[in-house]
């Protein structure tokens, strides 16, 4: 039995470092057919989410119907499963929790399920627990109004040494001190994680605190995002971008995307100043081929960003991937049937190309509605369609 | 007529049709008259009628051969002085058909050239000099070097008024049966600013909707007028919505093709119109220079002016 199996929590007051998503819970449980009736407990992989809606089963003496993706696949089969378990009567008579288990795992052709799945909701007898990482998608936002949110944060790893160490009495066993931190900051808020790292580093005699290297998780970059802007400036954030699978001219973009969503006011303005700083550094270094400057551009976008804001910051924000270069790209795809139109017109009109373009707008309503001008232009398909467009 | 494009098909073909240059028209016509021409140079506002009285010189001298006896370039479109000069190379080789001893090239916006390719252009000219004939044209005079200058024949023209657009317009008005009012003429002209390739096309634009302009009508073909965009850009800004006035930026610097330095002086007028301390005033310019010279320096130019527009927040919060 896996050490995360058997020290599960059975009951609220064991549960570590969630107690407001705890209160809430319990207020759901206690309060339900009053308001909603379904909640979604959002947050990171290894926080605990399906671990409280657990606990919440056993709080209630209820027993648990659970679901997940897979079962949500398509609309007929969600229909078949949980339709007649949202309006049975328990067979013990017992009360019943249904908790649908990571449901932004759904792949975008299953998004018809969600529907289904929001009316079931409107008929439920029973409360209902969903769980997801990330609920901020569009897809979700008809489900987010019928839900109440419970946010389900990351695990200070001050707690999760705490739940480690809790763990080992258990297991009568010793750990260095060392390790444990180090195995609790490493897995970033997982506690999942930690207990597994600590499950398998107990097996060996001598253990050194480097010998796990940290999980390559994919959204490291939002993990380092969240650092950068939630936290306080410290000078552990300058190696934060070392454990990026990114250059640190891409992770440039990222910030760049995402200041706003994190900073308003005089933040905003000191954080766009301390990017602009460092993308001047980072002009020096291509062009003056000096690439110590990197230093510099490293440090204005870890500790500078950092540093933009007063005190540190709560909540979850969901950061976006760099939209601009994409946004470019569309643009230059599209641009480039306006240059052939300009280069043409150019040609026959002895004006130069540059002002062409900058009077494009005056030029196409000209061109647009005249197909005499068109042949003499002798415009292409693709190019009388992006006019028409 | 074969062009349907009305710059084209109302291009002046013969001097007396110039409107609003007549001086220069006198001296220009009386060099052609001799059929010895020098270099010229030809400085003035967009639309004032040079490349138009180049086209009018070589049809003067060369008659229905013209195409085979003129070169036409643009220097801020052609990829450094160096295509230039083997396109005017391949060109001068041959020498010029019918009684006139020499070719002409016209270089437009001359002084989009750097002062470096100024030089290699100064040597080309004299190179070719005895086959070809330089007709440079710019819009100030002071960006082309004293070298070259001192070789051409200078003719400045001069931004048309308001009665010489008007006489251009009433000929296209009448051969294409539009109406315009009085007002519609003066909302074009204003437009315009004095350009007529700029109000003719406006008028075919607006045009192509109803034949019968007036002044609103110009309103909705102009509106795409990029300092407006600017101005909501700001607006956003001031009113605290960062994110809808960076992307409103994008949108304006993409679909609009308006480069970061345009952006930069149309923010700087709009400064002047901010219901804001002259203190934050001075604030915003300063930013507004540093921005400048970081874009000039090779920065990212959208980067850089996410950081002005981040300053206008604060502007709009009184900070």
């Amino acid at each position: 039995m896996t050490w995360n199996e058997k020290h599960r929590p059975i009951c609220f007051i064991d549960i570590k470092g969630q107690q407001l998503a705890v209160e809430k819970i319990k207020a759901f449980t206690k309060n339900f057919g009053l308001e909603k009736k379904a909640v979604i407990l959002y947050g990171p992989p290894g926080t605990g989410k399906t671990t409280l809606a657990h606990v919440a089963a056993l709080e209630t003496n209820a027993e648990i119907f659970e679901l997940n993706a897979s079962d949500l696949r398509n609309k007929e089969k969600l229909e078949n499963i949980l339709k007649p378990a949202i309006q049975q009567k328990s067979l013990t008579k017992k009360k019943k929790i249904i908790l649908i288990d990571e449901v932004d795992g759904l792949s975008v052709s299953d998004w018809g399920s969600i529907s289904t799945l929001i009316y079931l909701i409107s008929i439920t007898t029973y409360p209902v627990i969903i769980t997801a990482n990330n609920i901020w998608g569009k897809k979700f936002a008809d489900l987010r109004k019928k839900c109440e949110l419970i946010q389900i944060k990351e695990i200070d790893y001050r707690t999760i040494k705490e739940i480690l160490i809790s763990i080992l009495k258990k297991e009568n066993l010793f750990i260095s001190n060392d390790i444990l931190t180090s195995i609790a900051i490493k897995v970033k808020g997982d506690v999942r994680a930690a207990i597994n790292d600590l499950q398998t580093i107990s097996n060996f005699k001598e253990v050194q605190p480097s010998f796990f290297d940290e999980r390559n998780k994919e959204i490291d970059i939002f993990n380092a995002l969240r650092l950068i802007f939630k936290n306080k400036a410290t000078t552990e954030l300058l190696n934060v971008f070392d454990s990026v699978n990114l250059s640190l001219d891409e992770i440039l973009l990222w910030i760049e995307e995402n200041i706003p969503a994190e900073y308003k006011g005089e933040e905003l303005a000191k954080a766009y100043e301390y990017l602009s700083k460092a993308d001047i550094f980072k002009g020096r270094i291509y062009k003056q081929q000096y690439w110590r400057f990197l230093v510099y551009e490293n440090i204005l976008l870890s500790y500078g960003i950092a540093a933009a804001k007063k005190s540190a910051k709560t909540g979850f924000t969901s950061y976006k991937k760099p939209e601009r270069i994409l946004k470019i790209w569309m643009h230059n795809q599209a641009h480039a049937k306006k240059k052939s139109i300009a280069q043409k017109y150019s040609k026959l009109v002895h004006v130069g190309e540059k002002r062409a373009m900058a009077e494009f707008s005056i030029i196409k309503q000209i061109v647009k509605s005249n197909s005499e001008i068109q042949k003499q232009l002798k415009l292409n398909e693709e190019e009388l369609a992006y006019l028409n467009n | 007529m074969i062009s349907g494009i009305w710059t084209e098909k109302y291009r002046p073909q013969v001097f007396s049709d110039l409107v609003g240059q007549d001086d220069i028209v006198k001296r220009v016509s009386s060099l052609v008259g001799s059929f010895n021409i020098p270099h010229l140079l030809f400085a003035g506002p967009a639309g004032t009628g040079k490349s138009t009285m180049a086209l009018i010189i070589v049809k003067e001298l060369y008659g229905t051969k013209w195409t085979e006896n003129y070169l036409e370039l643009n220097a801020s479109d052609e990829r450094g002085i160096n295509v230039v000069r083997e396109k005017v190379k391949t060109f001068a080789r041959t020498k010029a058909l019918g009684n006139v001893p020499f070719k002409v090239i016209f270089l437009d916006e001359a002084d989009a050239l750097t002062p470096e390719a100024q030089q290699a252009l100064r040597r080309t000219m004299e190179n070719y000099s005895a086959t070809c004939r330089f007709i440079l044209s710019c819009n100030y005079s002071s960006k082309i070097i004293d070298p070259i200058q001192s070789r051409c024949a200078i003719f400045r023209f001069k931004l048309l008024e308001k009665k010489d657009i008007e006489k251009r317009l009433k000929v296209i008005a009448e051969s294409e049966k539009l109406t315009i009012n009085p007002e519609g003429v003066a909302t074009i002209y204003e437009a315009s600013e004095g350009d007529c390739r700029k109000a003719i096309n406006i008028v075919q634009a607006t045009a192509s909707i109803s034949p019968s302009i007036n002044p609103e009508l110009v309103t909705t073909i102009i509106a795409s007028a990029k300092p407006r965009d600017i101005k909501i850009v700001l607006d956003y800004a001031l009113a605290g919505d960062f994110q809808q006035a960076r992307n409103k930026l994008l949108d304006v610097m993409l679909k609009e093709s308006v480069a970061g330095q345009d952006v930069i002086k149309a923010i700087q007028k709009e400064i002047w119109n901010l219901q804001v301390e002259p203190d934050i005033k001075m604030k915003l310019i300063e930013k507004t220079g540093e921005t400048e010279f970081r874009i000039v320096e090779g920065a990212d130019t959208f980067i850089q002016l996410q950081s002005l527009l981040a300053s206008f927040v604060l502007a709009g919060q009184g900070k």
